[in-house]
């Protein structure tokens, strides 16, 4: 095995090449990929061009596909020798100083797809430390640099400092947009723009890598915000870097220098990576290895209890709520088809003690970022929705896909502060912002702006509203906090409590329990005799109309509730604390709870 | 692939360019080509477009080739074109710019220069033909040939002529591209002709002509722009539509290079068709440096046009023999209408309705009246009953529509704005969205909450189909020939069968009345309903997709292209028919006067019984409209009625027992502010209500605060 492992470090694409099914193979009876370098977790100055590496990420965007030289004739004017190469998985030609391309005879076009990856958006420090600890390897930063990596001595000067502070590049806060900015300066003879245009993350503050994959197999069928884990040929080139171009030589017309620009960044920043495999994730929990169903639901109602205890003491003793909310955590769109989306669980905590605890929400957050993979907190202020950039935009004159807070990939919880917001006067930005928010709401869809037109892009993410009111935005269920009197008065005490129970083991197993019961399957028996005559006798009663789509939330709800109590098919009593639990939501939002 | 004979072909186009010819209506023959050639010999034409649907007519192999070679058969046809031009041309031919002047005077040069024989010039001197040329060459590609979605366009397309459709993102300025460069020697004078082929090239070092050469004198040369010939030169990038692209792809970019008359066709934001060369770019300068194995691809446009986006596409592709059988199964009516909105469980005669909205009916003038064809639809309801979503479903499915609320944010409206432009200062109308829907549907949720002026902009569209515009000094009249479907909540939050529709509705008889058709949707619990409902949700829910319906719901697509089909049959109504017409007509009036009617069933209820007639004749792609159309259509009318009349049945229509009876207390009341409780009754009951129901009157009213009874319930008090 240990072979193996070795194999992969020395390969080199020629050798890949020469035996691909072999190698493929291989790769996938590898018992784990830890011992191929993964980039997110490796400082990138420590991995060789032309080295086999891992990247993991999300697709950002898609370029246009590129045709190169699959096979070309390279012919040497001082031994009058020619020779065949190969340009599949690599950017460069490699070839002498004497020796010419021969672009007339003996050529072969292949096409490639080019995607942006961009490190998973809202991957949580936790989550990023597990698998810094499985995937750092220590002898990368030993070996001398002495390899074929070609030394930027002249990136080095611009980016080298933040470069080495660490291994995750952190990307400089200074509330900067990613629109790009050009230095107006006419005597600066190169053009510099800034990372945060180069690198196109969707969330502003904080740390990412990006990678320029290309993918030669078409099958593999990828889809934008996919998460997915490839395999290739690293390709770091410092010549890739369009920011040196030679500024004499007629350029044609074609493109745009920004263009230019946007799409070779230097390959420090963004190396390029040739892939041989891609495998698309279902999850990014480093903790989930496999997934098997019965344990799962056997392990369920233990870390359950954890759950519910610590989110119970931590929503100052309101139990219901403290069930939506892992019912919250736990869900995932899992219908999809013509208008009608399933699955999703947006839910609205309202009545939070602002008045004693101004930044009880931004508290709340801070524990269920330690159980979630993904998630980001977005305050709902009035000046975040005037100056944001929500949705992704297509950006022509550097023609890409600028990011947008909303371009996340799936299962991503987006925790919006309601509470944080004042009066104030939402300019037309704003307004779409909200509507954005709203539709993604509603129909888990987000609309990308391509000036020309707008397409939809279909999401999965779990939205949570803490405010104080009902919010301003719809929301599936919404859930009035009812605190109790004793605990609102120890609420830090709480917190520190809630730390200490959450011992390392404890979170392992409600890391756990979350990411794995949304890969669970489940299934609702044939006989619903129990549902159906709930809801006729539902309708009678009720004085509010029941319609077609409170049974869907019913029933989304009561799968959530088996979920959670480890039961991968709805019975009886679930449906019956499903009914319950509805009821006592529905009657607190009745009853004007008492006023804090 | 055995090499073609390209002698064989030249000869071919000629005797085509000769011989094709045309026979148009009045059985002139009209010699397309040899016309083109007399035009472009006469330096009145620039473009010489060859059709392939021509070539395939005479030569069905060559026009194969050139699908599959295009850009040698491009240079063949210039060839070609040349050596013919001289027998087409009929008189001198006046000089249209410095150029001619210059090329005229070469070939006079040369001319003379060969009367000396012996004298061989240096071929690499002579004029090359791109210099002397005035004329392009284009091919238009095949009307029966699909355009490739630009996902599509290979590899494999290189060299080929591929037409694709797409949306303009980026076009630069037409600048002038040098073709032929022009070179003077400073030491012997003679020209050197370099022609350019790519988009960079290198001057030569030195002069080469004879003289130069064997003096050995290499004089420097000196670029003529004078005697250089430039072509217009444009590039557009040009985006796939949204439709083309996958589900969560990014839609992607072609390059087109439009040389020459191709130029200048088209700019951002247009939907284009182009036809055009794919071709490979080889880098140069920094890409080739760092891109050696990168090749770039672009189309070379032989022919750019912007097209309508609405009879683009699909809209226009023959339907296929799987579709139409799967169409041909019986009762295309029913599954149609089930396929609209497939997720909105139920009402099926709604959905029928739409059907046929979405058809439309046939427009009449009879003697310059103009009666409308299309239908319009008013859904009403409580909130939550899934109007919204069958409007957003017709506004997905109609190719040509306008979503809009009421409350239409933008300043335009619902009918038109007049704006100045910021930069020239003249007045400019904008279409709102009933301009901009026309020949379409223009579907406006919270209908009863649209602004005073646009509602009396809408009787106008609604009857007339036009909207007239009298603002800011500019007086016209706009189309708006639009179907409307719109959808009102009742004014209270629920709709209250006591009240009549303008109450609840809070619009205007004379608006309402121009709807053809009226639904009243209500969620009234239902057990049966109510269970088949439950059942259904609870499918989904189970299965994880929409339960498999006895007929399968037809596609978007399906339906969209079938819809384009029926409107373009004008079913009439025969003779025989219109009495069974009057007849129902007559019957429906009748029973209006009888029945106390919370609609209205005016001339205009008949005018909808024929325009639905007509949209039913067309669905079944039938000229003439059968009894059974009209009597599907006044069981529709009928329909929409009751729908608004069984809201209750214990109570009786418009007034309840307890209002009249209460009328009654007021009348016998007259000026006292006292009535006995027995004269009520006694009166009441004299006017057949029951005792049971006069007392539920009086307390009701009681309950209102209205009057007071005493103690012993004998006498009433009005407060």
């Amino acid at each position: 095995m240990h072979n193996f492992c070795q194999d992969f470090e020395t390969v080199t694409p020629e050798l890949w090449m020469a035996n691909e099914e072999a190698w493929k193979e291989k790769l996938l009876k590898l018992p784990n990929w830890n011992k191929i370098p993964l980039v997110n977790s490796n400082a990138s100055h420590n991995l060789s061009d032309g080295k086999l590496v891992r990247f993991r990420g999300m697709v950002q965007d898609m370029h246009n596909t590129e045709f190169y030289f699959e096979h070309f004739e390279v012919f040497n004017t001082v031994t009058n020798e020619t020779k065949i190469k190969t340009g599949k998985y690599t950017d460069t030609a490699h070839i002498q100083e004497n020796e010419r391309i021969n672009y007339t005879e003996n050529l072969k076009s292949g096409q490639r797809q080019t995607m942006v990856i961009i490190s998973l958006p809202g991957y949580n420090e936790w989550a990023q430390k597990l698998e810094d600890e499985q995937n750092h390897l220590k002898h990368l930063e030993d070996q001398p640099n002495t390899s074929r990596r070609l030394e930027p001595t002249k990136l080095k000067r611009t980016y080298d400092e933040t470069e080495e502070s660490s291994d995750v590049m952190e990307v400089e806060n200074e509330g900067s947009s990613k629109e790009r900015r050009t230095k107006e300066d006419l005597n600066e003879p190169s053009n510099v723009v800034s990372r945060e245009h180069l690198l196109n993350f969707p969330l502003p503050d904080v740390a990412s890598k990006s990678c320029i994959v290309k993918i030669y197999d078409e099958n593999d069928n990828l889809k934008l915000n996919d998460m997915i884990e490839v395999i290739g040929f690293l390709s770091v080139d410092p010549a890739l870097s369009g920011e040196f171009q030679d500024k004499n030589s007629l350029e044609p017309v074609s493109e745009t220098e920004v263009e230019i620009i946007t799409h070779n960044p230097p390959p420090s920043l963004v190396p390029r990576l040739h892939a041989v495999f891609v495998k698309k994730l279902e999850h990014c929990n480093p903790l989930v290895k496999e997934v098997d169903q019965v344990k799962i639901l056997n392990e369920a109602n233990i870390a359950r209890e954890h759950l519910l205890k610590a989110l119970t003491e931590l929503l100052l003793g309101d139990q219901l709520a403290a069930e939506y909310l892992i019912c919250h955590l736990i869900s995932s769109v899992y219908l999809r088809q013509d208008t009608i989306t399933l699955g999703q669980f947006c839910l609205n905590i309202s009545n939070l003690p602002t008045q004693k605890y101004p930044n009880y929400a931004k508290q709340l957050y801070d524990i269920i970022q330690q159980f979630v993979t993904k998630s980001y907190y977005l305050p709902l202020t009035v000046d975040n929705m005037n100056t944001m950039a929500l949705l992704p935009k297509k950006d022509y004159e550097c023609n890409r896909l600028t990011s947008g807070i909303l371009q996340l990939s799936k299962d991503t919880h987006l925790v919006l502060d309601e509470t944080q917001m004042q009066q104030g006067r939402l300019d037309a930005t704003g307004v779409n912002n909200i509507t954005a928010l709203g539709s993604l709401i509603k129909t888990q869809k987000v609309e990308y702006d391509f000036k020309y037109y707008k397409m939809e892009f279909d999401s999965d993410i779990s939205v949570l509203i803490l405010s104080e009111g009902k919010s301003l935005l719809p929301s599936d269920y919404h859930v009035s906090l009812r605190p109790e009197k004793s605990s609102l008065e120890i609420f830090e005490a709480i917190i520190e409590a809630a730390t200490y129970y959450l011992k390392e083991d404890i979170m392992t197993t409600i890391r756990t329990y979350i990411t794995n019961l949304k890969l669970v399957k489940y299934s609702i028996s044939e006989d619903l005799q129990f549902v159906e005559d709930d809801f006729i006798e539902m309708r009678n009663d009720s004085e509010e109309p029941v319609t077609a789509d409170d049974l869907h939330r019913l029933l989304v709800l009561a799968r959530l509730v088996s979920l959670s109590r480890g039961h991968d098919a709805l019975t009886e009593e679930c449906w019956r604390i499903t009914k319950d639990m509805e009821k006592n939501r529905l009657s607190r939002l009745k009853n004007k709870p008492p006023t804090l | 692939m055995a090499m073609r004979d390209y002698a064989a072909d030249k000869e071919s186009f000629k005797s085509f360019f000769i011989d094709f010819c045309q026979t148009d209506d009045e059985g002139h023959k009209n010699f397309k080509y040899a016309d083109q050639l007399t035009r472009v010999a006469h330096r009145e034409q620039v473009d010489f477009i060859v059709e392939l649907d021509d070539l395939h007519e005479a030569n069905e192999e060559l026009a194969e080739a050139v699908i599959k070679n295009t850009r040698r058969y491009t240079n063949m046809v210039s060839d070609v074109v040349y050596e013919m031009l001289p027998e087409y041309k009929q008189r001198e031919v006046v000089a249209k710019d410095a150029l001619d002047v210059y090329i005229e005077h070469r070939i006079m040069l040369e001319a003379r220069n060969h009367r000396i024989p012996g004298e061989m010039r240096d071929p690499r001197n002579r004029y090359p033909p791109e210099l002397i040329r005035r004329f392009e060459v284009y091919f238009t590609d095949m009307s029966t040939s699909k355009s490739v979605p630009i996902r599509d366009v290979k590899a494999e397309h290189i060299g080929k002529l591929v037409t694709v459709r797409g949306i303009v993102t980026r076009c630069t300025d037409v600048k002038p591209l040098l073709v032929v460069a022009t070179y003077s020697c400073s030491a012997c004078g003679a020209e050197t002709y370099q022609p350019v082929r790519s988009l960079q090239f290198t001057p030569p070092p030195a002069c080469t002509a004879d003289e130069c050469r064997i003096n050995k004198t290499a004089g420097q040369l000196h670029l003529q722009t004078r005697g250089s010939r430039f072509q217009k030169f444009q590039e557009l990038k040009i985006q796939e539509h949204s439709d083309q692209v996958p589900v969560g792809h990014i839609p992607r970019q072609l390059s087109v290079y439009c040389r020459g008359e191709t130029t200048r066709r088209a700019q951002p934001g247009d939907h284009v068709a182009i036809t055009g060369i794919f071709l490979p770019l080889l880098n140069s300068g920094f890409r080739q440096m760092i891109q050696g194995l990168l090749s770039d691809t672009y189309l070379e446009a032989h022919s750019v046009s912007c097209i309508n986006q609405a009879d683009e596409g699909e809209l226009s592709e023959a339907l296929t023999e799987e579709e139409l059988a799967e169409l041909a199964e019986d009762d295309l009516y029913s599954r149609m209408a089930k396929s609209l909105a497939p997720e909105i469980y139920g009402h099926e005669d709604v959905k029928k309705a739409l059907l046929l909205l979405l058809v439309g009916g046939v427009d009449k003038r009879p003697n310059g009246m103009k009666i409308r064809g299309n239908i319009n639809i008013c859904l009403m309801g409580d909130p939550g009953v899934a109007k919204s979503q069958l409007l957003n479903y017709i506004d997905r499915l109609a190719p040509r529509s306008q979503y809009t609320t009421g409350r239409g944010s933008s300043g335009v409206g619902l009918t038109a704005a007049v704006l100045k432009d910021p930069f020239t200062g003249e007045m400019m109308l904008e279409g709102g969205a009933l301009v901009l829907a026309d020949q379409g549907v223009c579907c406006i949720d919270e209908f009863d909450k649209m602004a005073e002026n646009d509602r009396t902009a809408i009787h106008e569209v609604m009857e007339q189909q036009t909207i007239s515009i009298a603002k800011a000094g500019i007086m016209t009249c706009l189309n708006a020939r639009v179907s409307i479907l719109a959808a009102a909540n009742p004014a209270y939050g629920r709709y209250n069968p006591k009240r009549t529709i303008e109450q609840n509705i809070q619009l205007p008889a004379a608006l309402l009345s121009r709807f053809d058709l009226l639904w009243l949707i209500q969620d009234k619990p239902n057990r049966e309903k109510d269970l088949e409902l439950a059942k259904h949700i609870a499918y989904v829910h189970q299965h994880c997709s929409q339960p498999v319906t006895e007929t399968k719901a037809l596609s978007m697509r399906l339906v969209r292209r079938y819809i384009a089909l029926t409107r373009r049959y004008q079913p009439a109504v025969p003779t025989a028919l219109s009495e069974y017409l009057v007849s129902s007509y007559v019957d429906l009036r009748r029973e209006a006067r009888n029945a106390r009617d919370v609609t209205f069933t005016s001339a205009r209820n008949l005018l909808a019984i024929l325009r639905l007639s007509t949209a039913l004749a067309r669905l079944r792609l039938s000229d003439v409209v059968e009894k059974e159309d009209v009597s599907e259509a006044i069981r529709l009318v009928e329909m929409s009625k009751q729908s608004l009349q069984h809201v209750d049945e214990n109570v009786q229509r418009g007034i309840s027992a307890t209002d009249r009876i209460f009328a009654v207390v007021r009348e016998l009341a007259g000026s006292n502010k006292t009535v006995k409780v027995a004269d009520v009754i006694e009166r009441c009951v004299d006017k057949g209500f029951k005792p049971d129901q006069v007392d539920a009157c009086i307390e009701e009213y009681e309950n209102l605060n209205v009057w007071q009874v005493n103690q012993v319930r004998t006498k009433i008090t009005f407060m």
